[in-house]
């Protein structure tokens, strides 16, 4: 594999008049409609992704305000109800000493998709503009956020786990708030906003920037 | 042969327009945005008033978890609890329902619902575990909404909206009137008494308390409120009797009322009723009211009225048919010596008298007209076994003294009275007393005394030891004279008389006249006349030596006795000679002169009456003895009778021992329910604390 330094050189597919197939890397003529070899849909406009990956990522926004401002978690213990926002949550937390846990829920619930939304948002600007980062590190970021994604759910599995298992009745019980089915979207639009923004648009951008 | 190039595509460089290619998936941040800004609109829009409710203080109410309810519904929800400005109390701000708040007007209450455990019971004892709450009450009309109001620690006990009537109660004595304490009807109970309060001037204290409907129609102005705490211990002709309330009244107080004549008008709201000590001094007090149409008849009476009262009862027969209205004095300047006569004024019920309904005074007038002439009279009687009271008693006597119903007296008709004859113990007793106290104990121990140092001159004196002697020596006289020749020459002078007599006989036989011998008879006669009248004599004079033998065996003198006796032989010897009944008159003479010495004796009589004196004096002496023996029982007796009827009166009266000890467990178990109270509230503070025992 020829190194970054000599990028110059390389030849991409849409320059060959060819298109990839994003699913399994087969290459078919540019026009190619669906890919011979695993029948997924080539398509290839620069315009509709970056469209997808703004619209989800501002569903994903939306979604992010009500999880963080309504209760994630309403917890009755012995006939007293109480509410939790998720920062309420992390502040109880470090209140009764629990630093590792905080930490754990700060971290999943409030760093993790706001860094998330700053990256892909980003991503989807360098596209456009000239890079402060070169193209191998806005992969590389591209790559973290594609995988760290999912462990934004961390907190819903919580929420989700507890509800089920804590149903004690008069003693305790939980039960989901709101914000929880918010935050469950938001990180679902975030995932599809990652996967909506083709990595390829990074190296068009390159190949036009050179050129 | 070249290479196989691909071919050079020019690829467009064209940008469509933003517009023509959108994408459809912009719907969805667009849907996010509609849904989270209906979501954040509704809970805006939904979110409700915000009033604030102060308190005195903020004892278990928690910001975003203290809920606020209504009828036990959640409304709203404590949002923040702060201070009022000056940190004087504590403001809560208290979220409530947007379709509540308009209901929220001047009369809405709010209180915390703590648990509590009281004499009427234990209450919100739910928030133990889930924490106090704010409820409020209020009418079910929308009003002038207001935003600031001001909470109490307690449910107010009357609840806006709620039907009923609230009076005013008076009382003098606030020991047994408690916030809360139930008002009964009958054991029923119907309403409640609020917050006691004195009044300005401090000697009363007046309670508001409010009656449910529909009881409260029950209240008019023949209603009487008297204090029913606890129990009632009444002692009468059926023995004890012991009434024991409920147990919220025993331990918090409680007022009964009743109606207690017929007829009452409706009070208006602002109407004060007094609370009596007790059931009978309220009944009683309906007189005072519904006599005002009873008819006035005055009686005077002849005797103390110490003791009868205004109030007290007239009975007839048992039943009280009116009652003592005034007490006065009145001179009776008609009569020639002015006299002070005590005049009590009746008012009597006609209805009670057993007249027809709507009978007037005039029937009245008649009735006690009529009833008069039957005997009919008024006189003081006591009130009761113990009691110092007086009443008035109609009474029908069989022979009473004539007297007439006087209607034309003024300034009201007078009943004729007659002597009490009162059953009294107390006077009787107090009689007895007096009468031990008067008796001249003092003066009659002088008395004796004197009497027995009189004795005792009279028996050392000379004179008297001399009187024996005297009568040894008229003894010896007589016996010296009744053996004295002269005297046993009696009988034969006599005997020579009787010669004589037969010579002149004989004469007379020999013929000598007619009138010698009736003379000689006369004579004869006069002189059988003369010894009949000295024979008479005889049984007076043993009379006479019987007494003197009497005496003078009391007198203890043996010489007397053996002098007598000797003389009774004596005389016994002279009695049977034959010559005594030829007693001469000398020696009646002589026996009158001793019948004169010892009647002299006699009329002294010293001895009897020194005996006499003695006896007396002894007697007196013992019954005193045994009187004053017999007075420190009786004096006991007494004292444990009136220390036992004042431990009786005591325990009446709200300020016994009994009480005390009742109050005192009262407040045990005040404290009691304190501690309760104190480790409900800490159980509520921490309810973890119960479950994981810390």
């Amino acid at each position: 594999m020829e190194p970054p330094e000599n990028s110059q050189q390389y030849l991409t597919a849409a320059e060959a008049g060819l298109v990839g197939c994003r699913a399994c890397g087969t290459v078919a003529p540019r026009g190619t409609r669906v890919c011979p070899c695993c029948q997924s849909r080539l398509e290839f406009s620069e315009t509709a992704s970056l469209q997808r990956v703004w619209a989800w990522l501002i569903a994903g926004l939306i979604a992010y305000i009500p999880a963080n401002i309504y209760p994630m978690l309403r917890t009755v213990t012995f006939g007293r109800a109480s509410e939790n926002t998720l920062m309420g949550g992390i502040l109880e937390l470090l209140h009764h000493g629990s630093y590792g846990v905080a930490f754990i829920v700060f971290f999943a619930s409030i760093v993790i998709p706001i860094a998330k939304f700053l990256a892909i948002a980003f991503l989807a600007l360098s596209v456009r503009k000239p890079p402060t980062l070169d193209t191998h590190g806005r992969l590389l970021l591209y790559e973290v956020v594609e995988f760290i994604g999912r462990w934004s759910m961390i907190d819903v599995f919580v929420v989700a786990i507890l509800t089920a298992l804590v149903q004690l009745d008069f003693a305790a019980a939980i039960s989901p708030g709101i914000a929880a089915v918010s935050f469950a979207l938001s990180v679902a639009f975030t995932m599809l906003a990652a996967q909506s923004f083709d990595p390829r648009l990074m190296w068009l951008a390159e190949k036009r920037d050179e050129s | 042969m070249s290479t196989p190039e691909p071919a050079r595509l020019k690829v467009s460089d064209h940008r469509p327009s933003m517009w023509r290619n959108l994408s459809l998936v912009w719907l969805v941040p667009l849907l996010a945005l509609v849904v989270s800004l209906g979501i954040a609109w509704k809970s805006y829009s939904d979110r409700g008033e915000l009033v604030y409710i102060t308190f005195e203080n903020a004892s278990g109410i928690v910001a975003n978890e203290t809920t606020l309810r209504y009828r036990d519904v959640v409304i709203g929800r404590v949002e923040e609890v702060g201070f009022a400005p000056d940190l004087s109390k504590v403001s809560v701000a208290v979220r409530v329902d947007k379709d509540i708040a308009p209901f929220l007007d001047e009369d809405a209450a709010f209180w915390v619902v703590r648990p509590e455990v009281s004499a009427q019971g234990i209450s919100g004892l739910s928030t133990v575990l889930s924490g106090v709450y704010i409820a409020g009450a209020w009418d079910q009309t929308p009003g002038v909404a207001q935003t600031l109001f001001v909470g109490t620690d307690r449910p107010p006990l009357v609840q806006p909206g709620r039907d009923g009537r609230r009076i005013t109660l008076r009382t003098e004595d606030g020991r047994m009137i408690t916030e809360g304490a139930p008002v009964l009807f009958r054991g029923i109970e119907v309403g409640r008494l609020e917050h006691p309060r004195l009044t300005v001037s401090g000697n009363s204290i007046v309670v508001d308390a409010f009656i449910d409907a529909p009881h409260d129609r029950r209240i008019t102005s023949a209603t009487r409120f008297w204090d029913s705490s606890g129990f009632t211990v009444s002692f009468g002709a059926e023995g004890l009797s012991l009434d024991v309330e409920s147990l919220a009244s025993l331990v918090s107080g409680g007022i009964q009322f009743d109606s207690v004549f017929e007829g009452g008008r409706p009070v208006n709201s602002s109407a004060v009723f007094d609370i009596y000590p007790d059931e009978s001094t309220a009944r009683r007090t309906a007189f005072s009211r519904s006599l005002a149409g009873g008819v006035a008849v005055s009686v005077a009476f002849g005797e103390s009225v110490a003791g009868l009262s205004s109030g007290a009862a007239v009975k007839l027969g048992g039943i009280k048919v009116g009652e003592v209205d005034s007490l006065t004095a009145s001179i009776q300047s008609d009569t020639a010596d002015a006299d002070v006569r005590l005049v009590a004024k009746l008012l009597l019920q006609p209805s009670l008298l057993g007249l027809p309904r709507g009978a007037g005074e005039e029937d009245v007038l008649n009735f006690l007209e009529q009833a008069v002439d039957g005997g009919l009279r008024a006189r003081l009687a006591s009130a009761g076994l113990l009691s110092p009271e007086l009443m008035v008693e109609l009474v029908r006597l069989d022979n009473p003294e004539a007297a007439q119903f006087d209607r034309t007296a003024e300034p009201y008709p007078e009943l004729p009275s007659t002597a009490s004859d009162l059953p009294d113990f107390t006077a009787t007793a107090e009689g007895a007393m007096e009468r031990i106290s008067q008796l001249p104990v003092e003066e009659l121990m002088a008395q004796a005394i004197s009497t027995l140092s009189s004795i005792e001159a009279l028996a050392s004196a000379d004179s008297t030891r001399q009187v024996p002697a005297a009568a040894v020596a008229l003894l010896e006289d007589t016996r010296a004279l009744v053996s004295d020749p002269g005297t046993r020459a009696l009988p034969g002078e006599l005997h020579a008389t009787v010669v004589d007599l037969r010579a002149i006989l004989t004469e007379l036989q020999q013929g000598r006249a007619v009138a010698n011998l009736t003379t000689a008879l006369e004579q004869g006669s006069a002189a059988a006349t003369d010894f009949a009248t000295a024979s008479n004599e005889l049984p007076a004079l043993v009379d006479d030596l019987r007494t003197l033998a009497a005496k003078a065996n009391s007198l203890e003198a043996e010489e007397l006795i053996r002098s007598v006796s000797q003389l009774m032989d004596s005389a016994d010897a002279v009695i049977g000679t034959q010559e005594a009944r030829t007693l001469p008159a000398a020696l009646s003479d002589a026996l009158g002169e001793m019948r004169r010495t010892l009647a002299e004796l006699r009329e002294g009589g010293l001895v009897e009456n020194a005996n006499a004196t003695m006896a007396s004096a002894r007697d007196a002496a013992d019954a005193v003895a045994s009187a004053t023996e017999g007075l420190p029982q009786l004096a006991s007796r007494l004292e444990r009778l009136v220390a036992q009827s004042e431990d009786l009166i005591a325990s009446y009266g709200g300020r016994s021992t009994f009480n005390s000890e009742t109050l005192d467990a009262l407040r045990e178990v005040k404290s009691a329910a304190r501690a309760v109270s104190q480790l409900a509230r800490k159980i509520e503070r921490d309810p973890n604390s119960l479950v994981f025992g810390r």
